[in-house]
């Protein structure tokens, strides 16, 4: 099988999401995504990987331990 | 493939470090000025840690105390900190080492610390749930889970991975950075993230089909 680029495209996919590819190996994978539906079929469904991941660990601290850590620094201080 | 060239470091390092501030040196017994600069740069990284420790302990209490004693130790060596480099990433080690040193010991469920040994078959689902279904099916689907899905299989993941997709999905630290946090080489590192996202692409997608047929 010759390679037509989806072997590299799949083997550095997450380096290639993850933006951890120096400039001509992304631009080698990004080029063949253009042209390549499954591979850029993989690479969507890795990004929507990494959003719903971002979306459910979209978190805030509870009031009462900002007011906590907040009391805590000015006792250390005052030591 | 594991040894990475400067350059790209670098490229991922920029699209990572938002405190690009100008290096503000602190007057050396000026208490109050390390308190207030405290409070200005570490503490607003506190609902970021929040989640992170949530993502390590699972519990609101444990993440809180987890949280707390991060900026204790964090303050009490902010002196120490060069000003200009990565405060997040500085907070991550706190953080990371805290967990490990006071929480992951006292957890029920004892660290089996073996967990990069395993092979993919031993953590199971290693059957792609998703091979039957299009990509783009599979995209859509995992778009429009539900949060509470999402943090379930997070939970259920194996620790070290659940971090490496934490640090790197979530916070955009580079394999570098993460290396650096989670004090193993960058190899493991990818290992890990690797294969947390495929198991975590597994469950969801179970998740997703079981879903739908109900």
């Amino acid at each position: 099988m010759t390679d037509c680029g989806c072997e590299k495209a799949l083997a550095e996919l997450e380096e290639f999401l993850h933006n951890e590819l120096c400039k001509e190996d992304y631009t080698d994978i990004a080029e063949h995504m253009a042209t390549c539906g499954d591979c850029e079929g993989e690479a969507r469904v890795g990004v929507v990987l990494t959003q719903a991941v971002q979306r459910a660990c979209n978190e805030t601290a509870p009031e009462e331990l900002r007011a906590r850590v907040l009391v805590r620094i000015r006792e250390i201080q005052s030591h | 493939m594991l040894e990475m060239p400067v350059l790209e470091l670098s490229l991922a390092a920029m699209t990572t470090t938002e405190d690009q501030s100008e290096p503000e040196p602190v007057e050396p017994g000026s208490v109050e000025n390390l308190r207030e600069l405290f409070e200005e740069q570490a503490i607003p990284f506190m609902d970021q840690l929040y989640a992170a420790a949530m993502r390590m302990t699972r519990n609101p209490a444990d993440a809180a105390d987890l949280v707390q004693e991060t900026f204790v130790k964090a303050f009490a060596a902010f002196g120490q900190f060069r000003q200009g480099t990565n405060l997040k990433a500085w907070l991550y080690r706190i953080l990371t080492n805290t967990f490990i040193n006071s929480y992951r010991k006292n957890q029920r469920n004892p660290y089996q610390g073996t967990i990069d040994e395993l092979e993919d078959w031993q953590l199971g689902g290693a059957v792609s749930a998703t091979s039957t279904i299009t990509r783009s099916a599979e995209a859509e689907a995992i778009d429009h889970l539900p949060d509470s899905a999402v943090k379930d299989a997070l939970q259920s993941i194996p620790e070290d991975f659940r971090l490496a997709v934490y640090f790197a999905d979530v916070e955009g630290f580079s394999y570098q950075e993460i290396a650096d946090i989670m004090k193993t080489p960058v190899g493991t590192v990818m290992s890990r993230l690797h294969r947390g996202r495929r198991l975590l692409r597994e469950l969801l997608a179970e998740y997703a089909t079981s879903g739908a047929k109900k």
